[in-house]
């Protein structure tokens, strides 16, 4: 599916449309940048990335070729990653081998289909206790808000809200590999 | 630095919140920089597996990152 479908409507400055064009282009836009995830933090990076795109979205020109959009977003993430590396004062010789392998990633669109949204979904329902009010706590938030304030909410400690987040994800995956979905194979 | 309170680092780093600079840009969380390597590359596995479980779970399909942004450009 080429995601440029939903291009018009963002040119135009439809945010619902962005929202459905970033569904899209995240899992990819974060596959690109993970040559670089021991060296700058790909999340705070992917997420400049997609600000910035929404911002010059409207000067955008279509080449004609599949996911114009989503190809731009991979260059303002890699430039913004290598800006990064650049202001730490990597070595040059370390920040042109890790832009050759960032070049060298690629990935395809992968939109979950619905039964495995309802996999998911049923998966998340078994959750209960800490581990689920952690993980809601997460999801509700949608990152607005840091951690501390999330644990304080549900009166954990900041450490007990983190184990009950990495519990959640693990009782996720243990029921998702049972009906043989591995999803921490990257 | 104890397997805990390591794993604590790079499960607090997995979170799609980002703290802002003056200006508004997203700059990195503060547990990623406490990592090491290998931490870090852990961290950005936790992401991706919680991001698409996000999405997955989520009406609209979108993660907390994806929500994150919605919430920046529509609050301008």
């Amino acid at each position: 599916m080429d995601l440029d479908q939903h291009l018009a409507a963002i040119v135009a400055g439809d945010p619902v449309a962005f929202g459905r064009w970033v569904a899209g282009a995240e899992p990819r836009l974060r596959d690109s940048l993970r040559p670089l995830a021991s060296r700058v933090d790909c999340e705070a990076v992917l997420q400049e990335s997609l600000l910035r795109v929404w911002q010059v979205a409207p000067r955008f020109v279509s080449d004609g070729k599949v996911d114009g959009l989503l190809r731009l977003a991979i260059r303002i993430a890699r430039n913004l990653a290598l800006d990064e590396l650049r202001r730490q004062r990597t070595d040059p010789a370390t920040t042109a081998a890790l832009a050759a392998a960032l070049d060298e990633v690629s990935s395809t669109v992968a939109m979950p289909d619905p039964l495995l949204r309802k996999l998911i979904a049923e998966c998340r329902e078994q959750l209960g206790g800490p581990p689920a009010r952690a993980l809601d706590a997460r999801l509700s938030s949608a990152g607005a808000e840091p951690d501390e304030t999330l644990a304080a909410r549900l009166q954990m400690r900041l450490n007990t809200f983190l184990q009950n987040v990495s519990r959640a994800r693990r009782l996720l995956a243990d029921c998702l590999k049972r009906h043989g979905l591995d999803v921490e194979r990257p | 630095m104890t397997n805990d309170e390591r794993d604590g680092l790079i499960e607090a780093a997995a979170t799609a919140w980002r703290p802002r600079s003056t200006g508004g840009a997203v700059r990195g969380h503060p547990a990623w920089h406490d990592l090491d390597e290998s931490g870090r590359e852990e961290s950005f596995e936790r992401a991706r597996v919680q991001r698409s479980l996000e999405a997955a779970l989520d009406p609209d399909g979108l993660s907390t990152t994806a929500r994150a942004v919605l919430a920046r450009i529509t609050r301008r």
